[in-house]
């Protein structure tokens, strides 16, 4: 057998020359004439008959031919010379379809690039499908964590998993102090970690089990961003002494280029999370230091059964360590970690690639169509091929060798465009999307490009290619090909239905985009910016040195040219991070409030008297917070009109009492849910001139001004450094991240406006196409109708009738399957119903009118046909 | 002309092997060769015989060199390789048992399982 191959492959390469086979035929035919001659007939008849005996040269040769090996290969390169032949002579066809397949697989590829991460793609972690993440989630905490008082109980007595690991929350700031320093981000994780996620350091070694503990040997892991970024690469960096706010620790390690923290935080620089247990059970109040964990489930344990084993440990610590009041809002959550890392973005990645798909279906739907028109026109060639002897499986492959060649041209010509379109996107898309900044066109991508090149191709390619080639063809007149019509009808309504849908989905997300770009904010987003100004811990090391650094620059800032106000807050509506209070916090003249649901929560912020200026809030009733409350002893606070309404309704809440403190103002409510959430009642407590003040959170800077950010960015960089140099400061207009809010469905609204218009841009050319065939297929007809005193009216109304049958059609059925489709938009959806009636008939409407006018140019077309030409039309 | 019977699948391959196994031999030596042999009932010809030489040859089984025939002019002239004695055993081994078989289903005693 493997002899055999060689044999053949020799042959193969070193092939032998046709004349070989010819002489050996003439000399067969010589040798049999001379035998006849010799029996006695004539030159003549002796030839004759030496010839029949052989049974015709040409076969004979032709057979012969056939038994080279890769002779099948030689009809294929001339199938394919024979199909370039046909696009040059035909260019127009042949860029038409390139362009459209290019639109199609190339926005197919760009979108598929982005959502293969979220949806498909493994994990970069070793057994990434027994990775969980595990903890407590409550109304305040939606994402699981974990707390140092708990958690080595629950570490040492589960069952479903085997391993658990831990991280700390953050990250957090630190400083690199040496002669280029440097902000870092660090975070702690114990020594059990990388392991867990089968990820080991590209340099050095990771945590001994003995550096994360306690009073370790001080060591660092950094991350491979660091090391090429700040070090140069430098392989002398293990085991190198460098400072970090103050303190020598020892560098061991180097991560991986492309590890990802589960959390898909950035992260510079990791610290060994030293913890002991017994220590955690008195600190923090006995909760232990708050903390993210992940673990790896055992092999055939599943998420329910982890559930399950771990349901006792939870009600133990829940019944133990959670204060009664809140009990109620606190569960156990054990999710995948692909759910964790793309949480909301899986609805987006299926509707973006369920929406370039169906334009991929309508582009293959238009090409499928271009290839039957040319199909007719070669109806008589294919038939003069098949009378000379080409078989029928000959011809079809002939026919899916020029669909598969067209669509890897498209393929290649669909990829450059997809290296585009995907720059768009990652220059259009939210900070929001996972993995958006890793997407690009790998092997992977190009070979699902390729492959889904060749399932178009054998889509468009097979329909066309199944008409059988009719010897009736080659005497027709002008031959009916029913059957074909009605596929090519079919294909008009689908493509119509198709684009009903993209469409209907486009114009809801738009109406919702709009939605929530116009609603009223309460705040002024204009001419306001914030200052995030990084102290940097270890030098601002109190309270009261943070708070006099904090005032010296608003009162510095303050003294400006065209500044309004400047006030400090922990945050700033109407998204981002907002403190947050439960209701069983909250009390109402010295009683506990007993109004609220368990889980809804109440916003809180800590501001300065300037706050409501800033960000130009109204004062409704009462009074604002004034520069002598921050001296006074009586603590006073400002309701939101919703707060008020709810704990005083139909009161005056001016001097009651919330928490101990006199409620002396009620602001207007202003969006504090982020753009699309329901506003949340709200307090404001004053931050005053004490200490405790202005602890916690980091308080950002809100300026009021009348000039542009251009102007004030300067200014407001040299106060600060005025007061330190070394202080980072970043500052942002409050209508840029209004604006930032909004990318994620700006993002989502323009990219399927984007496939919407596509389709049907392509499923108008594609009815275009049908209507135009019909009425040149029915020219004679119509040549009749008008010798017989058919008016052009009536031709027109013939014409355009039938394509007014396939858009209601399609329509139709387009708009039950929007319906459908619209369901799953809903929670993407802003103050506009899924089913809402106003933009399914304003879609309706523009889609008829475009389909109409895409009927009627090839119907008026037909009724300017003179009668006697139709007449004699074959 | 007398006539000929259709030759079943394959079976030309083994008399073009056993045909050469007595030595090289040109194309129309092998079809006259066959013909005579068979007494005139197995006509090769037909334009299946080259389509044959050439498939063996291909395999390996068979090899071709240019030489001259018995009246002096080129031919090209076919031997069997190694690998094509070891074919030929086998297929001719082959060729007893499926005869054999086939002569017990029809009832018939094979006269010369040669």
């Amino acid at each position: 057998m493997i002899r055999e191959s060689f044999a053949r492959l020799r042959f193969l390469i070193r092939s032998k020359p046709q004349s070989d086979v010819d002489d050996e035929l003439r000399f067969h035919i010589d040798q049999s004439t001379e035998r006849n001659l010799a029996a006695g007939m004539t030159a003549q008849e002796a030839r004759r008959q030496a010839l029949i005996e052989l049974g015709g040269v040409e076969q004979a040769r032709e057979q012969t031919y056939q038994q080279r090996p890769g002779w099948w290969l030689g009809t294929v390169a001339q199938d394919v010379r024979y199909a370039l032949r046909g696009f040059q002579r035909n260019p127009v066809f042949t860029i038409t379809v390139i362009a459209t397949l290019a639109v199609g697989i190339g926005a197919t590829t760009a979108v598929f690039s982005v959502v293969d991460r979220i949806l498909f793609r493994s994990l970069p972690y070793a057994h990434d499908d027994r990775l969980v993440s595990i903890g407590l989630v409550h109304s305040l905490e939606k994402q699981e964590f974990m707390m140092g008082g708990f958690f080595f109980d629950w570490r040492d007595h589960q069952q479903p998993f085997d391993a658990m690991a831990i991280q700390s929350t953050g990250p957090h700031a630190c400083d690199l102090i040496e002669n280029n320093p440097a902000q870092l981000d660090y975070m702690d994780f114990d020594a059990g970690y990388l392991p867990m996620l089968g990820i080991s350091p590209v340099l050095g070694r990771n945590f001994l089990t003995e550096e994360a503990l306690p009073n370790g040997p001080p060591v660092v892991l950094i991350s491979y961003g660091l090391w090429q970024g700040h070090y140069n690469r430098d392989p002398n960096i293990l085991n190198r002494q460098i400072n970090v706010d103050g303190s020598l620790v020892r560098v061991v390690g180097v991560l991986p280029k492309d590890f990802q923290f589960p959390t898909l935080q950035p992260v510079d620089i990791v610290f060994p999370m030293a913890l002991n247990p017994a220590d955690q059970k008195t600190a923090n109040g006995g909760f232990g230091d708050p903390m993210r964990t992940f673990a790896r489930l055992k092999p055939g344990v599943s998420l329910e059964q982890a559930r399950e084993q771990m349901e006792p440990l939870f009600e133990h610590t829940r019944d133990t360590f959670i204060p009664k009041d809140v009990r109620k809002d606190v569960h156990l959550s054990i999710r995948s970690l692909r759910d964790k890392e793309t949480q909301d973005s899986r609805t987006m990645a299926w509707i973006l690639l369920g929406s370039v798909f169906a334009v991929l279906l309508i582009a293959c739907a238009n090409v499928a169509s271009l290839m039957m028109v040319r199909g007719e026109g070669r109806e008589r060639e294919l038939a003069v091929r098949s009378a000379l002897g080409a078989s029928r499986g000959r011809l079809i492959r002939q026919t899916l060798t020029e669909a598969a060649l067209l669509s890897l041209i498209g393929a290649a010509a669909g990829m450059a465009l997809a290296e585009g379109l995907l720059r768009v996107f990652v220059r259009l898309a939210p900070t929001g999307i996972p993995f958006l900044d890793r997407a690009g066109l790998d092997l992977r991508i190009a070979s699902f490009t390729v492959l889904l090149s060749l399932v178009c191709g054998a889509l468009f390619g097979l329909l066309p290619a199944l008409q059988t080639p009719r010897m009736v063809a080659l005497a027709a007149r002008a031959a009916k090909f029913r059957s074909r019509v009605v596929l090519r009808r079919a294909l008009a309504v689908g493509q119509i239905a198709v684009s009903m849908v993209l469409l209907c989905g486009a114009a809801l997300l738009l109406r919702s985009f709009r939605n929530m770009e116009e609603q009223n904010l309460g705040i002024q987003t204009g001419g306001v910016f914030t200052a995030r100004i990084a102290l940097p811990g270890f030098r601002y090391d109190s309270l009261h040195k943070q708070m006099q650094f904090y005032l010296d620059a608003a009162a510095a800032i303050r003294r400006l040219p065209g500044i309004r106000a400047v006030a400090f807050s922990d945050s700033v509506p109407p998204g981002g991070w907002q403190s947050g209070m439960r209701w069983s916090d909250v009390t109402v003249d010295g009683k506990p409030y007993r109004g609220a649901t368990v889980g809804k929560t109440l916003t809180d912020r800590k501001v300065t008297p300037a706050y409501f200026s800033a960000l130009n809030i109204p004062i409704v009733r009462g009074r604002t917070f004034v520069e002598k409350d921050m001296h006074s002893a009586q603590p006073v606070v400002i309701v939101s009109r919703l707060l008020a309404a709810r704990i005083f309704p139909g009161e005056d809440p001016i001097g009651r009492r919330v928490n101990g403190q006199t409620v002396v103002g009620v602001a207007e409510n202003v969006k504090n849910g982020g753009l699309v959430e329901p506003d949340a009642p709200e307090i404001y407590f004053l931050r005053g001139k004490s200490d405790k003040d202005w602890e916690g959170k980091k308080p950002v800077m809100v300026i009021g001004s009348v000039l542009s950010a251009k102007a004030i960015a300067p200014w407001v960089r040299s106060q600060i450094a005025a007061i330190d140099a070394t202080v980072p400061v970043q500052i942002e207009g409050l209508d840029a991240s209004v604006s930032q809010l909004a990318d994620k469905p700006r993002f989502e609204t323009s990219l399927l406006g984007f496939f919407a218009l596509c389709g049907l841009l392509m499923a108008v050319i594609g009815l275009y196409g049908v209507i135009s065939f019909l009425a040149t297929q029915r020219t004679q007809e119509i040549g009749v109708r008008m010798a017989l005193g058919a008016t052009r009216g009536n031709i027109l109304r013939l014409i355009a009738g039938e394509g007014v049958r396939l858009i209601v059609l399609g329509g139709v059925v387009g708009l039950g399957a929007a319906l459908l489709a619209a369901r799953l938009l809903a929670s993407m959806l802003f103050h506009v119903a899924p089913h809402d009636p106003f933009t399914f008939a304003v879609v309706a409407l523009v889609l008829g009118l475009v389909a109409l006018a895409a009927t009627l140019i090839p119907a008026r077309a037909a009724t300017k046909v003179e009668p006697v030409v139709a007449l004699r039309y074959e | 002309m007398p006539p000929t019977t259709d030759l079943l699948q394959g079976t030309l391959d083994l008399l073009i092997l056993q045909t050469l196994a007595t030595g090289p031999m040109h194309g129309w030596g092998v079809a006259q060769r066959i013909e005579q042999v068979s007494q005139q009932v197995l006509q090769v010809g037909q334009g299946s015989l080259y389509p044959a030489l050439h498939r063996l040859e291909y395999k390996g089984w068979i090899q071709s060199d240019w030489g001259n025939s018995e009246n002096n002019r080129k031919a090209k002239f076919y031997s069997l390789t190694a690998t094509g004695r070891k074919q030929l055993e086998s297929e001719l081994a082959t060729w007893d048992r499926l005869s054999a078989a086939i002569g017990l289903v029809l009832g018939r005693i094979p006269e010369a399982a040669s």
